[in-house]
């Protein structure tokens, strides 16, 4: 980081809209602040809650991008504002809330009824083959197996995949690309019984794998780095071989 | 401390209200089993089929129109031989009724593509105003971003703005296209344009140099463009990217629009007669 960089005076333009008050309209407010070494958008919002605007509201838990809650549009990216240095974006920010969610106020959003929606749609879930013995030892898995559930497993439930994704900004009831990467880690599941028949009506249709595109924001923005395209990909291959194999 | 206070209580007042916000979720286990579930499996099950074949059809149909578009590329550009060798290969390809299908059939792809590819333009203005404004927010971040060693890996991105102007060319395809189709299918079918039934040089050149060359210009822009894209999006789309990275087909795309795109400037010169055909020497014609 260059001495110039270090003495940036950010102008930080944040969306400021409360649901709950009857008498709030949506607006933007700018704050002006001072970059520090290493300040990362978290650390920029916090110190402008802190010295600023005690109002401000936005989601952080974990800070090191595993808990997901602190995905906002940062100039019109969604992107996670824990793994963001302020240093790697422009004198001039823009921060919104996602979109797709449901706002709870300013940089805030309901993030988990969103994903609590998809994962009943998608039943995801092991749907048991067996009654579960817990004196018996577990089954095995071979280690592609475990490995290619473990990086869809990744996914961290920030919903900026969602929150970039075309179709899932206008049609409420599509999966989603985290519901579609849902769809994929359980079909990749030995342990799981639905067979491919089963997950037909789940998968093809318009609100899963047929809903998609192709615009590919998701995979562009997927602070994890998902490989989502290669997730669809299989996801219609699989489809499409089910069908012919159901003709048959 | 005051400001503290008023953030806590505002917090838990939210807190409480967006419990009230949640709706009432049928019993966890009961809203996906019994006999109903039964019915609207089946029910889904055929509308999964319809829209997995609705996607083969529209992707396949685009495939087809644009692997044709390349074909067509170099038929119209034997008018860079001059104006006997575009009359002896349309003559060939008449005379041994090749065109004939064709152009109908290049009719039938048409119409199914845009009819089948067109049930995933959003219907509503407002819709297509929402895609715009977050397509065209995604192609403009990271432009002006300064760059950061040690930052995230930062991916530009671009196939969103891409897709609506795909729909847009798509647009003009439908009229421009139709247009077109209907002159070709009369030319070809019909003796109504030019001495006899088939395609003529005459016709075409009058045409062009008749002041539509504007016409073909736009034309040539909007189906190379949606032909490239088209190509590069079903193939990602379908997992030709696993072996072929992304990035590559996307390079692949590039090329081949603009060199496409560029031989095809370079025909409509000679339609418009701004150039004299460059191969012309291969038939040993004087001009």
């Amino acid at each position: 980081m260059t001495a110039a960089e270090q003495a940036r005076r950010l102008t930080v333009e944040i969306f400021r809209f409360n649901p709950q008050d009857p008498d709030a309209k949506p607006r933007t407010q700018r704050f002006e602040i001072d970059e520090s070494p290493y300040m990362t958008l978290y650390i920029l919002l916090t110190r402008l809650r802190e010295e600023q605007d005690a109002s401000l509201q936005f989601d952080f838990s974990c800070r090191s991008a595993v808990c997901g809650s602190c995905g906002m549009l940062v100039n019109g990216r969604p992107m996670l504002a824990c793994r963001t240095l302020t240093a790697s974006l422009p004198q001039h920010i823009r921060l919104y809330p996602l979109p797709v969610f449901e706002l709870i106020g300013d940089l805030s959003v309901d993030t988990g009824r969103w994903f609590r929606d998809m994962v009943q749609q998608v039943e995801g879930w092991i749907h048991e083959r067996q009654p579960f013995d817990p004196a018996a030892p577990e089954e095995r898995m071979s280690d592609d197996e475990s490995l290619a559930i473990y990086e869809s497993d990744r996914c961290i439930d920030c919903g900026c995949c969602v929150a970039s994704c075309g179709v899932a900004n206008l049609k409420p009831g599509f999966a989603g690309p985290a519901g579609l990467n849902r769809m994929a880690r359980f079909m990749m599941d030995p342990r799981d019984s639905r067979d491919d028949e089963a997950w037909f009506d789940v998968v093809a249709s318009d609100e899963g794998v047929f809903g998609c595109i192709g615009m590919m924001a998701c995979h562009d923005v997927c602070p994890k780095e998902l490989p989502l395209l290669e997730v669809y990909s299989y996801l219609r291959r699989k489809v499409l071989a089910a069908s012919i194999a159901k003709k048959r | 401390m005051q400001e503290l206070m008023t953030f806590a209580q505002g917090k838990r007042a939210v807190a409480h209200c967006t419990d009230s916000l949640i709706p009432h979720f049928p019993a966890e286990s009961g809203h996906m089993s019994g006999q109903t579930n039964k019915k609207t499996r089946s029910e889904a099950a055929t509308t999964a089929s319809m829209d997995l074949l609705f996607e083969l059809v529209s992707g396949l149909s685009g495939v087809a129109l644009a692997l044709f578009m390349w074909g067509h590329m170099v038929l119209v550009g034997s008018i860079l031989t001059g104006a006997r060798g575009f009359d002896w290969l349309a003559g060939m390809l008449e005379d041994y009724y090749i065109a004939q299908p064709t152009v109908i059939g290049v009719i039938v792809l048409f119409l199914v593509h845009a009819v089948f590819a067109a049930r995933k333009i959003p219907a509503q203005l407002q819709e297509r105003r929402k895609l715009k404004t977050l397509a065209a927010g995604l192609r403009a971040s990271g432009k002006d971003w300064p760059e950061l060693p040690g930052a995230p890996a930062f991916t530009p991105h671009l196939e969103s703005m891409l897709w609506i102007w795909q729909v847009r060319t798509g647009m003009v395809l439908v009229v421009l296209g139709s247009f077109h189709l209907i002159l070709m299918g009369l030319d070809v079918l019909t003796p109504l344009f030019g001495a006899h039934t088939g395609i003529e040089s005459a016709t075409t050149l009058a045409r062009v140099q008749g002041g539509l060359w504007p016409v073909y210009a736009l034309l040539l822009l909007c189906v190379e463009f949606h032909a490239s894209v088209g190509l590069y999006r079903f193939a990602v789309k379908w997992g030709v990217g696993k072996r072929l990275k992304r990035s590559v087909l996307h390079r692949i795309e590039q090329f081949m629009f603009w060199s496409i795109l560029a031989f095809g400037v370079l025909t409509l010169a000679v339609l418009s007669g701004w150039l004299d055909p460059p191969l012309a020497f291969l038939l040993g014609d004087p001009v």
